[in-house]
């Protein structure tokens, strides 16, 4: 395998006393998905979190192309190149798509071609959103939402980017063209993916390698392919 | 005979609309700080007096600056002020685990404001002279040359931040940071430095309050008293958390204290704002304008 872009080194994450990650390591390559998967409350949010620099961990170390990031505060870890799709989306519902994605861009100094020039890639990827670019974001669909928020990180051009359940809430039709879509973020734009879904299956299906998540633990780790076979991942996590 | 008769229209509505403006800038003003921290500022009438005194006192009194250079100064003062109270008090106090300390906070800070003021420039009201103090006449009409400049000023300082709003980078930043905190991180902006330069301009925003308030009343600790708390009724009138609501609640509340006295005694001129705020709390509130919950 080539370049490492993103490594956690054995991070341990609080909640006040309540730990929550322990020593947890993973890595991400050039060019690669990588999907975390686990039950509810497993700390899959929490590791993404803490990679974004909304929680600091306590002990261990985050490192991004080469960077410690683990101390940096969120806007910092942005400037590097990460992008995070947040659960449950958090669009800014009064802002409208356009504007949105402007935002998007926050930490780019575009000037207004570029600017424009982004946005129509976006609408390429997602030609709904163009025909509701004057329309307020709280006013799209669960789905148009989603694809607001990816969007809306891929405008500034990250060096990596990382999905937190992109099919919660979603109908099942609408969960296959989101997957569609990140699978084609990482082949056609060349961006590494990290992705945390309650969705097994889909999520072993898209992804080179999984890590799974067991009460703030990594029990699993393999190729996905090799996962998607396993007796033990089946039973817990396929239904069977 | 009618009530109407002897009654001079225009007089009561320029200053029905100034005051009304008065109002509608402290609403926006605290407005501001509510919708980026979610905390209601409190010591805001501390702000008024804080920006009052350093311009009366300091640079008109004192040191007997050009009034222009006064203002200059007094609004440069107040927004570094603003940044010291935000990155010291406010930025830690929204961290808090519980709404109730941190309102705490700012009504101590409001007194610590207070006795502030008071230890550096006495005790005893004064005016500013020749400040604002003419006034216009119209026929039988007076008109006071402040109420002039109030309208005039608010109308500016409010198109001037729906602009900031809508035009600027660190404007659009505000309003992210307004709606979701995590999100706006996520976008790469610094939420405290944002909410640091909310703070800053709510700050510039009392300083102007403060200024024109000058000519209207004496330099006193308590001189903005009574307008702070009907500028918080117009907030709640209008709808707590949206600027429009904030500018309609405000000329709102000036009219009707202004035109209620027609029909009542002017001592009960005060509890009119009060009681409309109760009735809206009964029955609408969400106030004029219903915020969307985020």
């Amino acid at each position: 395998m080539d370049n490492k872009i993103l490594s956690l080194n054995g991070i341990d994450v609080y909640y006040g006393e309540v730990q929550a990650l322990f020593d947890i390591s993973l890595d991400v390559y050039e060019g690669e998905i990588v999907s975390i998967i686990g039950s509810n409350g497993a700390g899959k949010t929490t590791t993404m979190r803490s990679i974004m620099g909304l929680r600091h961990p306590k002990k261990g170390t985050i490192v991004f192309n080469g960077e410690e990031i683990q101390k940096l505060p969120t806007h910092k870890v942005v400037d590097r190149g990460i992008v995070y799709v947040p659960e449950g989306r958090l669009v800014f519902p009064d802002l409208s798509v356009e504007v949105n994605l402007e935002m998007g861009a926050y930490s780019k100094s575009y000037s207004k071609a570029e600017m424009q020039q982004m946005m129509e890639e976006q609408y390429d990827l997602f030609p709904r959103l163009k025909e509701r670019k004057n329309q307020l974001a709280g006013s799209l669909s669960g789905g148009e939402q989603q694809m607001l928020a990816i969007a809306r990180g891929l405008m500034s051009d990250p060096k990596l980017i990382m999905f937190d359940e992109p099919s919660l809430g979603l109908a099942p039709v609408i969960v296959d063209d989101v997957f569609k879509v990140i699978v084609r973020i990482n082949k056609e734009k060349n961006i590494p993916i990290l992705l945390v879904e309650q969705n097994a299956y889909m999520a072993l299906s898209i992804s080179n390698r999984t890590y799974v998540l067991e009460n703030g633990v990594i029990t699993t780790s393999g190729k996905s392919s090799d996962l998607i076979e396993s007796d033990e991942i089946r039973k817990a996590y396929l239904g069977g | 005979m009618s009530i109407f008769e002897g009654v001079n229209w225009l007089q009561l509505l320029v200053t029905a609309i100034a005051m009304g403006c008065i109002y509608s800038l402290i609403a926006t003003e605290y407005t501001l700080i509510y919708n980026a921290t979610g905390l209601v500022n409190f010591a805001h009438e501390s702000f008024i007096v804080l920006g009052a005194y350093i311009f009366a006192g300091t640079f008109e009194r004192a040191l007997q600056f050009p009034h222009w250079l006064a203002i200059a100064l007094t609004l440069v003062s107040m927004a570094a002020f603003g940044v010291l109270v935000a990155s010291t008090i406010l930025n830690p106090l929204r961290n808090l685990q519980f709404v109730t300390y941190a309102m705490f906070g700012t009504m101590m800070l409001s007194r610590i404001i207070i006795e502030i003021c008071r230890l550096s420039w006495g005790s005893l009201p004064f005016t500013v002279k020749g400040f604002l103090r003419e006034s216009i006449n119209i026929g039988s009409t007076v008109l006071s040359e402040s109420y002039i400049y109030i309208i005039v000023i608010s109308i500016i300082v409010i198109s001037l931040l729906q602009a900031f709003f809508k035009l600027t980078k660190a404007g659009k930043a505000m309003i992210c940071v307004s709606q979701n905190k995590d999100a706006a991180a996520l976008m790469g902006i610094n939420v405290s430095a944002s909410i640091n330069l909310t703070v800053a301009i709510s700050s510039i925003i009392c300083g102007i309050i403060g200024i024109l308030c000058a000519p209207l009343y004496n330099v006193s600790s308590n001189m903005v008293t009574s307008a702070a708390t009907k500028g918080f009724c117009a907030g709640v009138i209008g709808g707590f958390g949206s600027y429009p609501g904030a500018i309609i609640g405000g000329i709102l509340i000036g009219l009707i204290e202004q035109f209620g006295i027609i029909f009542i005694p002017s001592v009960w001129k005060d509890a009119l704002s009060f009681g409309l705020m109760i009735i809206f709390l009964l029955i609408r509130p969400g106030g004029i304008i219903k915020r969307k919950k985020a």
